[in-house]
């Protein structure tokens, strides 16, 4: 399930009002959600959640459930 | 009756000879394929007898187009497999990096040894006017290819993204499988190994699709661009000062189409052929001239080889730069591109070129904003007017790339610029017309077919996977002919062989 606060901030840097996100979404799905895109959500998400991702843990993500999985598991430990 | 076969010249059919190698596109090839698919026929009910007998066809075809360097790619498959294995398998992540990186380190090194020896030997020479031998080594056909295909087996496995099979015998089916051994399409171990481990089910639509593909292929390369290259492409680029700036313009767009139609003909075949084994390969060309920008062409334009650096190259080293916004994303642009230059060969032109493409992605990475803005005040934004201006402007850029990727010396790009800006001579291209009838209509066909919409092409080939087997054997026959017929004018090798 994903939250409103990821939702948000997606929709939020892809300039989009609204968008159904759910957890087999995958970025290529996403309007506006490119190479260059991702880089700025990830940022975001970092700033928000005040954490820091691993190289390998974000390219092991697979799609946005992945995504709110992982996010989770930072926020827990 | 046998009197009157000569076995010896039988004999070297068979046998490695540098100048005579067994394309996909040759007759000689297609007669040795039909014969194979139908022992392979034979055996549909044994998934591991039609596995063998793909492995065994894979080493005779390699050994005939690169002799005994097979057995590198037997090194490489067995490599790869069990250190790949082993390093999935392994819970301490600082080893399961170390293996990981030296599985990286020998595949790099091994076509670093074959690809860039001799290029470095030139540069120290050239830095220290020494007097160093380049060393007398043969370029394995294929290695940039095969390498490639290799490490996306082994990068997925340490990232996780896929688990490893327990088969050496369908990863070696993995990495020799005939149909993109030699010029790709740089095939996922990902999707590739699961499709080894499920029954293969040929259908109707596949094999009228494979047949469609492989005329396609056969017209393109054997038509096409064996023509415009021989007959025109070449003789203009090799003395540019010869011609005016009208021919070497033509011959630069006849160079775009004939690179195209070069490469993506060899990938049609190589689906068309895979199709018939019952293996889905991915596919390599989406239209990329009507790209609206360069990143829009990278997207449409060997997008094996653009995917695999843009997952294993681009984005970690992205990630890695985030911190620096979108010039750590530009600093990302340039070292893919310089990789996407010097996987090309060791030649300073084709490094050019990655360091053009990557300038060209770059400015339009930090002015993207701008031109968005500024399209919007002129009220251009999503007309048809401004995607016809953006794919013009994408296509003439790609061809500023194009004329360095074919020049063999800067003076030769040069040279090609130079008539073009000051020598141009606009009514030459009425004589030109008269004087290259058919190079011209060849051009032309090539566009008109390059940018005709999906629906027709489509159309057509639900017409073949419609008609009876006979009708679709019929047309196939006359394109080989075809084939036959331009092959005794002299066949020119694949463009993208040598990488």
């Amino acid at each position: 399930m994903i939250s409103d606060r990821l939702k948000n901030i997606i929709l939020k840097e892809l300039n989009l009002t609204n968008f159904n996100i759910e957890d087999s979404t995958i970025a290529s799905q996403v309007p506006g959600w490119d190479s260059f895109n991702h880089i700025n959500i990830i940022l975001a998400i970092e700033k928000d959640y005040n954490l820091r991702f691993k190289g390998l843990e974000i390219l092991k993500v697979k799609n946005i459930g992945e995504l709110q999985k992982l996010i989770d598991s930072k926020i827990q430990s | 009756m046998f009197s009157y076969i000569d076995f010896h010249k039988l004999l070297q059919l068979f046998i490695f000879d540098p100048q005579d190698h067994l394309y996909l596109s040759t007759s000689f090839f297609l007669f040795l394929f039909f014969i194979m698919l139908a022992f392979y026929r034979l055996f549909a009910k044994s998934k591991n007898a039609k596995i063998f007998i793909i492995i065994l066809f894979s080493l005779f075809f390699y050994y005939k187009n690169s002799g005994y360097l097979f057995l590198l790619l037997f090194f490489s498959t067995f490599l790869n497999f069990y250190l790949g294995n082993w390093l999935y398998k392994v819970k301490s992540l600082s080893f399961k990096r170390f293996l990981f990186l030296f599985t990286i380190l020998i595949d790099l090194g091994l076509l670093g040894y074959f690809k860039y020896t001799n290029f470095f030997i030139q540069i120290l020479n050239d830095l220290h006017s020494g007097n160093i031998q380049p060393l007398d080594i043969l370029l394995p056909i294929g290695i940039s290819f095969y390498t490639f295909k290799a490490m996306s087996y082994v990068i997925e496995l340490y990232i996780g993204t896929m688990e490893p099979t327990d088969s050496i015998k369908n990863f070696c089916l993995y990495m020799v499988f005939f149909p993109n051994l030699l010029m790709g399409p740089i095939d996922r171990a990902r999707v590739f190994l699961p499709q080894v481990e499920t029954p293969n089910i040929i259908t109707k639509e596949d094999i009228g699709r494979a047949v469609f593909l492989i005329i396609c292929g056969l017209f393109k390369k054997n038509v096409i661009a064996d023509y415009i290259s021989l007959n025109f492409v070449d003789r203009v680029f090799q003395v540019p000062l010869r011609f005016t700036g009208v021919e070497n313009l033509l011959a630069s767009y006849a160079y775009a189409l004939q690179v195209y139609c070069d490469f993506s003909g060899y990938t049609d075949m190589a689906i068309g052929v895979s199709l018939l084994l019952g293996y889905k390969i991915m596919d390599n060309f989406n239209v990329p001239f009507i790209a609206t920008s360069i990143a829009d062409y990278w997207r449409r334009w060997h997008i094996s080889l653009s995917t695999w650096l843009l997952d294993y190259l681009f984005k970690p080293l992205q990630m890695s730069f985030r911190r620096m916004r979108i010039f750590g994303s530009a600093l990302a642009i340039f070292i893919t591109f310089i990789g996407v230059g010097f996987w090309h060969g060791a030649n300073w032109m084709y490094l050019l070129f990655g360091l053009i493409h990557s300038t060209f992605l770059a400015v339009s990475l930090l002015t993207i904003k701008y031109r968005k803005a500024f399209y919007d005040k002129v009220g251009l934004s999503g007309t048809k007017s401004l995607k016809i201006f953006q794919i013009l402007i994408t296509f003439h850029l790609l061809l500023i790339g194009a004329i360095v990727f074919r020049s063999d010396s800067l003076q030769t790009a040069l040279n090609v610029f130079h008539q073009i800006f000051t020598f141009f001579h606009g009514a030459v291209f009425f004589q030109w017309i008269v004087g290259y009838q058919k190079v011209c209509i060849l051009v032309l066909l090539g566009y008109i077919l390059h940018f005709i919409p999906k629906s027709i092409d489509n159309k057509v080939q639900g017409l073949l996977i419609k008609s009876p087997l006979v009708i679709q054997a019929f047309v196939l026959a006359v394109m080989i002919i075809v084939v036959v017929q331009v092959e005794s004018a002299q066949l020119q090798p694949f463009i993208y062989f040598s990488f």
